[in-house]
């Protein structure tokens, strides 16, 4: 095992510099609340704060139903394109890759417009279908990487297979998806979630142009109200998004790495 | 036989007065159950250290349990408010908001575009007349003085004018506390500029303060950030112009971590009044009206106290020694609200069309290299 | 393997015969089932990804009457739109430049570079938190890095006597965005060519060095060749990435400054432009630029390939 080389060390340990530096100083100034002493009380605000727990249990859930729909969405349409519908491949990868292409302001902007109380479907009437809303629109931002990991989920267990068995044996779509495909795909499926779950929790340009009480629009009005607490919170939604996607890279380890012949 | 009349007389006329005297009290009544049956009040715009409006809503919520409060966007700015209600019409749903607290100057503007409705709170009559809208769509709530509030951990020389936030060692120091394209509170802020950078023409100080704010800008010490606790806390905007009421009450939330000093600016002592509306698209009207009530009632009014702002029937409530001492001693002095400039409204209606208008051609507030 | 000949199964007395017929014959309903399982997400893209777009293309050309207008598009000329359209696509531009090279050294480094085997997937792990990091609590955490108050802003004044903010730094200036968001295109770059970096066999380089080239006609003639395409499409992801990004700027600064974004922002608020037509031109001009960016990868990575086979 060769030594490692120079400047691979010196650009690594710049970037890391880079990158470790604002974490640091986060962490150092969240801790400065009190004049002259170290001291949690930013973090103990933080999270005795009711509105810190309402805001961040409403994105939770938003992010559960994102993810079930998602889930719901994506996996039948990339399994059937897999499957018999390769013609529509460029199509739905086209669609997939719209959210990255379009911001998210442009795609609120819309919606507002479109499915407000003067238009056919009435979604922004109610407390309920904004949210109904808000989950749609983090099912889109969410769709490429949704997507990519059940495509790749896919890809790597023989569809055709698994399906030609499981209709012989008489079992109808449904049920193969059901209860065939998605045990099979269950941590490509939990990626895309766990990835969901980092990308709802701290979204803010559509939760506060949409005016529902998520966790990024919480955040920003601490941040804009309270000096020390805002070095907490973003130490705090670090820490989540990090066990995020630790569980990502945990679950990796057990995707099957190679189709069974 | 005359005095069996007048026993008569008096009892009938006795009667006849006590059919007519309870019609308040049932009002009221009915008023709490019509809202108490809509069950919800929307809001926008109210910070919890605002005039104190977070222990105003706790007592609301606490008075009328059956109505829940909806809070909707608290750092919105006057233009922000009304733009909700535009953006919600025919919106029964919880974005639109119920009813607004804006700058004076947003409230003819309001009625002209149909975007409220009038209601005449109860303690109407005490609500002085340059501060409401003679049909009732519009009525003043309470106001301040346009003040600084200065980081002393990092600003060493506080300031005490208008004229020495000019001076090169207020580089990269000095913002407003809403962007004055859409908030009240940062319109008012150049305006106060202009009246101090003009000697108190009132009718041309928009034009001055867009011209104080160019030459601030050229020096290099406005930063266009809004101005908030954070903000002066962290040291982004170590000075801010702000309502006194808001000064002080970032002062108070700071608890000695950073220091600050609220200074009243002696080149310029400009007054804001703050007014109520309901939404003409209200979704929950007699919430709404039962609001207004409140906020006008003794209660209300003291609790804006609390808050360091001046409630609009303080001049009535102090006539009938409803004023807490304490409560009194902790606002700035009242030889400093005496000679305050209240802008007329015509004046406030032009210098918001100018100084939305032509901010960004005159200041342009670019992001630098 | 299930055979898929016409001999039917024996023994199984309740599976349909798979005979010539009976695949034929099961074919009209799995079509349906086909439909029925594309259909929701064909509904909700058109529902969510595709509508808005082109309602705001209609909007776009509405004046406040509701009348047709072109007036919108010309006001995009103005010089307060214009100048914010400028700095968006240079700051975005900034930084998906550094954000690529920055983010491709460090991949190499850790990828090719003999460092100990741990580092890399630390490396990936953090990369795939710090991409998600955007937003508000990277604003936070770079004020508490180079704010007034932060402490790298207090070592620089302590220790090396240099003020940075005396000489009138600010965050939200273009150094400062740009610095910020390299804090997020840096990872995204690492995340997304560590598979195109990995496809460059070892043999490739070893063989090279045999034949006697030195590493930087390796990388001349094999290397970058071949990350080319995928280092372009990163490219022009980093550039919509960073050209759409709202939260981070607005929570710096409100929306005081003057970035397409925040004017879009201020807009559907607050009506801060007082015309909801121009709002909407603002937006089609936005995805028009985005997807400008990703035409251009495709048209480039088109030749590249083609130069490749």
């Amino acid at each position: 095992m060769r030594r490692g080389k120079p400047w691979a060390w010196l650009v690594f340990v710049l970037g890391a510099l880079y990158f470790m530096l604002p974490l640091v100083a986060t962490i150092q100034f969240a801790l400065s609340i009190r004049r002259g002493t170290y001291s949690l009380d930013a973090f103990t605000n933080v999270l005795y704060d009711a509105h810190f727990q309402e805001s961040f249990v409403y994105s939770f859930i938003i992010g559960l139903c994102a993810i079930v729909v998602g889930v719901l969405i994506v996996a039948p349409a990339a399994y059937f394109v897999r499957l018999r519908l390769p013609r529509l491949r460029p199509i739905i990868e086209f669609l997939t890759l719209l959210p990255l292409v379009i911001p998210a302001i442009v795609l609120v902007f819309g919606y507002i417009r479109l499915y407000n109380t003067s238009s056919f479907i009435n979604l922004t009437g109610s407390a309920l279908g904004t949210d109904i809303l808000l989950t749609f629109a983090y099912v889109a931002l969410a769709l490429p990487y949704m997507y990519r990991a059940v495509d790749t989920g896919l890809r790597t267990i023989d569809v055709q297979t698994l399906t030609e068995a499981a209709n012989i044996l008489g079992a109808n779509t449904p049920t193969i998806l059901f209860k065939v495909i998605f045990p099979n795909i269950i941590v490509a499926l939990l990626s895309g979630a766990f990835l969901t779950l980092a990308i709802v929790i701290g979204e803010f340009t559509i939760a506060s142009l949409l005016n529902r009480p998520a966790f990024g629009v919480y955040m920003q009005n601490v941040g804009a109200n309270r000096a020390y607490e805002p070095a907490a919170l973003a130490i705090i939604s670090f820490i989540f998004t990090w066990v995020a996607m630790g569980m990502i890279q945990l679950l990796a380890r057990f995707a099957p790495k190679t189709a069974p012949s | 036989m005359k005095r069996t009349s007048l026993i008569a007389t008096s009892v009938s006329v006795a009667a006849l007065l006590t059919s007519i005297v309870p019609s308040y009290a049932d009002a009221m009544s009915d008023l709490v159950a019509a809202a108490t049956k809509e069950g919800q009040l929307t809001v926008i715009a109210l910070p919890h250290n605002w005039c104190g409006y977070g222990a105003v809503i706790d007592s609301f919520k606490k008075k009328y349990p059956g109505i829940t409060v909806n809070e909707l966007n608290p750092d919105a700015g006057s233009g922000d408010e009304v733009q909700a209600i535009e953006a919600n019409k025919g919106n029964t749903g919880p974005q639109a908001p119920d009813v607004i607290d804006v700058g004076l100057g947003y409230g003819p503007t309001a009625k002209e575009q149909k975007l409220i409705q009038p209601y005449k709170v109860s303690t109407w009559d005490s609500i002085p007349d340059t501060a409401k809208d003679a049909d009732g769509y519009w009525y003043g709530d309470y106001y301040g003085v346009m003040s600084f509030i200065v980081n002393t951990d990092i600003v060493t020389n506080v300031p005490k004018t208008w004229a020495d936030l000019q001076n090169s060692e207020y580089k990269n120091s000095v913002a407003l506390a809403g962007p004055p394209r859409t908030a009240a509170q940062g319109i008012q802020g150049v305006y106060a500029a202009g009246l101090a950078s003009n000697g108190g023409n009132a009718d041309t100080a928009a034009d001055a303060g867009l011209q104080f704010f160019k030459k601030l800008n050229a020096a290099g010490n406005f930063v266009p950030v809004t101005g908030n606790a954070a903000p002066v806390a962290q040291g982004t905007t170590p000075i801010v112009a702000a309502w006194d009421y808001n000064a002080l009450a970032w002062r108070d939330g700071f608890a000695g971590n950073p220091k600050a000093e609220v200074v009243v600016p002696s080149d310029a002592v400009l007054a804001g009044v703050y007014i109520q509306a309901i939404s003409a698209y209200a979704p929950h009207p007699n919430a709404a009206k039962l609001w207004e009530e409140y906020l006008y009632s003794d209660e209300g009014q003291i609790g804006w106290l609390a808050g360091y702002c001046h409630p609009i029937r303080f001049n009535d409530l102090a006539k009938n020694g409803k004023v807490p001492a304490d409560l009194l001693a902790k606002l700035p002095s009242a030889d400093l609200y005496a000679k305050a400039v209240f802008p007329t409204l015509d004046q406030l209606n032009a210098a918001n069309k100018t100084i939305t208008g032509q901010w960004d051609s005159v200041v342009g507030a670019d992001v630098s290299k | 393997m299930f055979p898929s000949s016409n001999e039917p199964l024996t023994g199984a007395t309740n599976v349909a015969p798979v005979g010539r017929g009976g695949w034929i014959g099961r074919l009209p309903r799995l079509r349906l089932g086909e439909v029925l399982g594309v259909a929701p997400f064909i509904i909700f893209a058109v529902m969510f990804l595709v509508l808005p777009p082109f309602y705001l293309f209609g909007l776009a050309f509405t004046d406040k009457a509701g009348q047709f207008t072109l007036q919108n598009i010309v006001d995009l000329g103005q010089p307060l739109i214009v100048s914010a359209f400028w700095i968006s696509i240079l700051i975005s531009a900034a930084s998906a430049l550094i954000g690529a090279v920055v983010g491709l050294f460090i991949a190499l480094a850790v990828i090719r570079g003999n460092l100990p085997g741990w580092i890399r997937a630390v490396v990936t792990t953090f990369s795939g938190v710090a991409s998600n990091f955007a937003g508000i609590p990277l604003a936070f955490a770079f004020i508490s890095t180079v704010g007034r108050l932060g402490i790298l802003t207090i070592l620089l004044r302590t220790v090396f006597h240099i003020d940075i903010y005396r000489s009138g730094f600010n965050l939200f200036t273009f150094s400062g965005l740009t610095l910020i968001y390299c804090y997020f295109q840096i990872p995204l770059t690492i995340l997304l060519i560590t598979p195109a970096i990995d496809g460059l066999k070892r043999e490739w380089s070893e063989a090279a060095e045999t034949l006697g080239a030195k590493p930087w006609q390796f990388w001349t003639y094999v290397g970058i060749p071949v990350l080319w395409p995928n280092l372009l499409g990163t490219l022009s992801l980093l550039f919509a990435n960073a050209f759409g990004a709202v939260a981070t700027a607005y929570a710096l600064t409100g929306t005081s400054i003057n970035i397409i974004t925040l004017q879009l922002y201020a807009q559907i608020r607050g009506d801060a432009l007082q015309n909801p037509g121009l709002g909407a031109a603002i937006a089609l001009a936005m995805v028009a630029i985005a997807a400008f960016a990703n035409v251009i990868y495709l048209i480039v990575r088109t030749r590249a390939e083609r130069w490749l086979k």
